[in-house]
């Protein structure tokens, strides 16, 4: 296959669509893993959290589940005949066949990698230091700013960079409850039907394209940040 | 001034702590391990509530568990504590370490440095730093902070011994310096009487004696303060010295002269068991009747009889407390 024909597959009307639906619906992803499931792993990292090995295992189970599995789940908790589906659609929303939909297919798909990397991140941090900084006169807010989330951030920035590509490639739960609109891995599965492998093969370079610079990035990151730590 | 009173529930046992300390005045807490040393501090900094009592520090209540009930929050204590591990942030160089409290200016922070010996190293990270000079860019960081006392949990105990003294000639220097009232902890009697100008002894959560570091040494106020502050045997005492009297004198291994020579202490003869070199000198195993002792003398002894005197020793009455001068010989015919 030639850089021609890689050009020719995606430029035709609406083909970068599904580009545009994974990058945004992942940024949005990444939006509620970190303002949602952030404070969620410190609090599972400092034993805060009442029922913590409830929560454990919640998390477990939608990590070991099979993504269709927690497609069919996702049905059952904000299909349109549950009530979170009757509030949604009381606010002329819904959760199937959306970009709503496909946010939070994405957001159960990768959640558990994210909370379970940046539970260690934190755990990873000696409360030494945040008592430290205590008795230094920070209130509580200051020291997780000042010093738990600066030693945490190598951790944290892994764990969201594998959430990224967990979310950017999430099918299985998609597929379910998610079909409309059309991100990269739909339209791969799609084209694959539809046309057949040669025709599949362009997207599936965007998703890698799209998918890698984020880890690698953070990889490198997460190496200069040790580095300068030891000066 | 730091004024504590206090009882802490822990698992073992609950830990009774009463205690001023004057501005400039520096208390070490000796006692063995596991013995309640750190909780004390730690209570004082916030980090462990009492059950009940109160601490004050510069007029200010820190806890109270009467009415009205306070406690204070560790970040607003203006507490410094240095322990073992100096807790450097390891993502900070050490000026931003140093300036962490942000509370002093940058002149401040260049004649500290230059006390401190640590001018060279403002931009080096904590990683860089040998032990000592985290330590010393810890205890800036604490100073900078302008904490209103000084808490020491063992804060030099992985530290070789010349360090560990250059580093406490330079705590007490400044803590006197800056008159803030000052507390060690450590299980090191010698660490102990280098710092403090008072030493409280504590066992099992309970304080057994305080006192000027010297007169806790050498009139401990009962036998288990003695076994604490190194004293390795008791002997019978009186003028018969029977066995079993009840009245014992206690063998401090450094305060023992090889000879009798009643004048100028209690005279003991015992047979050398083992005998090994310990420092400059000697150090002896001896079996004395029904009792066993260890004593350091400056050269070997030779095998078999030994006289030695004990120097002006404590003596402990049958019930374990320590006997007022001349009341062993009272006890003794008793």
């Amino acid at each position: 296959m030639s850089p021609g024909d890689i050009w020719s597959a995606l430029t035709g009307a609406g083909d970068l669509q599904p580009l545009l639906t994974s990058v945004l619906s992942g940024l949005c992803t990444l939006g509620v893993l970190v303002l949602a499931c952030t404070p969620l792993s410190w609090m599972l990292a400092r034993d805060r959290l009442p029922f913590p090995r409830v929560w454990e295992a919640g998390l477990l189970c939608a990590l070991l589940l099979p993504p269709l599995v927690i497609g069919l789940l996702l049905v059952f908790m904000v299909g349109p005949y549950t009530w979170v589906g009757g509030i949604l659609n009381w606010m002329h929303q819904s959760a199937t066949n959306t970009f709503l939909a496909l946010v939070i297919a994405e957001v159960y798909e990768s959640a558990p990698y994210y909370v379970l990397g940046a539970q260690a991140a934190f755990a990873g941090v000696d409360t030494q230091y945040e008592q430290q900084a205590g008795l230094l006169g920070d209130r509580p807010g200051r020291v997780f700013r000042r010093v738990t989330l600066p030693l945490a951030a190598p951790g944290l920035a892994m764990s969201l960079a594998v959430a990224w590509a967990r979310a950017i490639g999430a099918f299985g739960a998609v597929v379910i409850i998610a079909y409309h609109p059309f991100g990269i891995p739909m339209q791969i599965f799609v084209t694959l039907q539809e046309t057949g492998l040669y025709s599949a093969l362009p997207y599936a370079l965007f998703l890698l394209v799209i998918a890698l610079p984020l880890p690698l990035a953070a990889y490198i990151w997460s190496a200069r940040a040790e580095r300068r730590r030891r000066g | 001034m730091l004024s504590v009173d206090v009882e802490v529930d822990r698992r073992d046992f609950p830990v009774r702590a009463a205690l001023e300390v004057a501005p400039g005045e520096r208390v070490a807490l000796f006692g063995p391990s596991g013995a309640g040393k750190t909780t004390v501090l730690e209570v004082i900094a916030g980090l462990v509530a009492p059950r009940r009592g109160g601490i004050e520090l510069n007029g200010r209540v820190l806890t109270s568990t009467t009415a009205p009930v306070v406690d204070v929050p560790a970040w607003q204590r203006r507490v410094g504590l240095l322990r073992q591990d100096p807790g450097l942030f390891p993502h900070l160089p050490v000026r931003a370490n140093l300036l962490y409290a942000r509370s002093s200016s940058g002149a401040e922070l260049a004649a500290l440095a230059r006390e401190l010996d640590i001018e060279e190293l403002l931009s080096a990270m904590p990683a860089r730093l040998s032990g000592g000079q985290r330590h010393r860019v810890a205890l800036g960081r604490l100073l900078l902070a302008h904490c209103d006392t000084l808490l020491l949990d063992e804060p030099f105990a992985s530290l070789d011994a010349a360090l560990r003294r250059s580093l406490t000639t330079l705590v007490k220097h400044l803590s006197s310096e800056r008159s803030v009232p000052s507390v060690l902890v450590t299980h090191q009697l010698a660490d102990a009487q280098a710092f403090a100008d008072r030493l409280v002894v504590l066992d099992r959560g309970q304080f057994l004696q305080t006192g000027a570091p010297d007169e806790v040494v050498l009139r401990p106020a009962s036998r288990r303060v003695a076994e604490l502050v190194g004293y390795l045997g008791f002997v019978p005492a009186g003028p018969s010295a029977r066995p079993g009297a009840g009245t014992a004198a206690g063998v401090h291994p450094d305060r023992v002269v090889p000879g009798a020579d009643a004048s100028r202490g209690f005279v003991v003869t015992g047979t050398v068991t083992a005998a090994r070199p310990s420092g400059a000198g000697w150090e002896a195993d001896v079996v004395a009747g029904d009792a066993a002792f260890t004593c350091r003398l400056p050269s070997r002894p030779d095998p078999g009889r030994l006289s030695v005197t004990l120097l002006d020793p404590p003596y402990f009455g049958q019930d374990g407390t320590l006997l007022a001068p001349g009341e062993h010989i009272r006890a003794g015919h008793g």
